[in-house]
């Protein structure tokens, strides 16, 4: 038709393989894992289909620019614009669960569950684009081109969830189950005091019969500094109730002298090994972290 | 229960339930004379049920109910 520019063959064969690959990407680092989140359907098909967006705006970024049509590439902008209100999205739903769980994943923890969302996002843009980039200058055209672009796409792919891959509790510290015991109305754990709570006669039985605990020891001495941390502590316990359910009372408690932490609880399913599973593979919050080769470096040159 | 809810957890008390009567006096929590130790603790643990709260027995046999 006079008038009207129709897309080449070959650039819609960038764009499709593109938009494939971004969405692959997104579906790749949609797990399901032991944290069990996100677990349901609609949380599923809500960030497919942002991810699938995202590797949309990546795929048609280059064709765009090469048509000369500048104005499209700005759907760039569109694109942050849209990861920022997943994040402010996943944030707020976190936050409307907080008081239907057995306990608060905390501010700590759901910012860093945010972000994450967020940066899944970009990793579809990003291997959306470079598959794309890659499909265009690759001298090869058809099917070798493509067959190098994927490629390449999932290289990036590998290479930007190794990055992003955080550390975990097991990484920083030593997790031992703890030895309860049950003084009067005074709980101790491998004898570090943890509460006076329980008074009634129902509530010491049931710490003794059903309680556990676990304690952990970092490996290092600044790794206290990730340990203690509030928002820390609190993932760890939310992860471990998440596990194995709470039946009643659960308790955090540091030990100011060597730095052990301490997480008791009374679960419904008395599982030791989860525990002390789900202790270790607790990630260590972003907003926590604090390198200590960074906090040694005389960055200012005093 | 709620220790891990915020950083500095405010626990309110609800009552206390002792066996000293010179220790019955007026204030914000309520404060009950048991006459023995039996119905100290049935008193204290009707009122943690009904109330969902904690029970905190002090070393001198006095039960306090606590919620944060």
């Amino acid at each position: 038709m006079p008038g009207k520019e129709f897309l080449a063959a070959s650039d819609l064969n960038i764009i499709i393989t593109a938009i494939l690959i971004g969405t692959f990407a997104r579906i790749i680092t949609l797990k399901e894992d032991f944290r069990q989140y996100p677990s349901y359907p609609n949380g599923y098909l809500i960030h497919l289909i942002t991810g699938f967006v995202s590797a949309s705006l990546g795929s048609v970024a280059l064709p765009a620019l090469l048509s000369k049509n500048f104005i499209a590439v700005t759907f760039l902008s569109l694109a942050i614009q849209q990861f920022r209100d997943v994040r402010k999205m996943e944030k707020e739903s976190l936050m409307d669960l907080e008081e239907t769980e057995y306990t608060y994943r905390g501010k700590a923890y759901i910012d860093g569950i945010a972000k994450t969302f967020e940066a899944r996002n970009y990793f579809s843009l990003v291997v959306a684009l470079v598959t794309s980039i890659t499909i265009k200058i690759v001298p090869f055209k058809g099917w070798v081109g493509i067959i190098i672009g994927i490629a390449v796409g999932l290289l990036l792919l590998f290479l930007l969830v190794r990055i992003s891959k955080g550390k975990t509790i097991g990484d920083i510290a030593q997790v031992k189950t703890g030895k309860i015991e049950v003084k009067g109305s005074e709980l101790f754990v491998d004898g570090m005091f943890i509460t006076n709570q329980l008074g009634s006669d129902q509530a010491q039985k049931l710490f003794k019969e059903e309680g556990m605990a676990v304690v952990i020891t970092p490996n290092e001495n600044h790794f206290r500094i990730n340990l203690e941390n509030f928002g820390q502590r609190q993932a760890v316990l939310f992860e471990a109730t998440r596990t194995l359910g709470l039946k009643r009372y659960h308790f955090t408690r540091r030990d100011f002298e060597n730095g052990k932490v301490v997480v008791a609880l009374v679960p419904i399913k008395k599982d030791m090994d989860a525990f002390i599973e789900v202790v270790k593979k607790c990630p260590l919050l972003e907003s926590v972290k604090k390198p200590n080769s960074v906090m040694k470096t005389n960055l200012k040159g005093r | 229960m709620g220790r891990e809810s915020k950083i500095n957890p405010k626990y309110d008390i609800l009552a206390v339930i002792t066996l000293n009567k010179d220790r019955v006096l007026s204030g914000k929590p309520l404060t009950l004379l048991a006459q023995n130790e039996e119905e100290q603790k049935e008193m204290t643990a009707d009122i943690a049920k009904a109330l969902k709260a904690e029970i905190v027995r002090m070393k001198t046999n006095d039960f306090l109910i606590i919620r944060e």
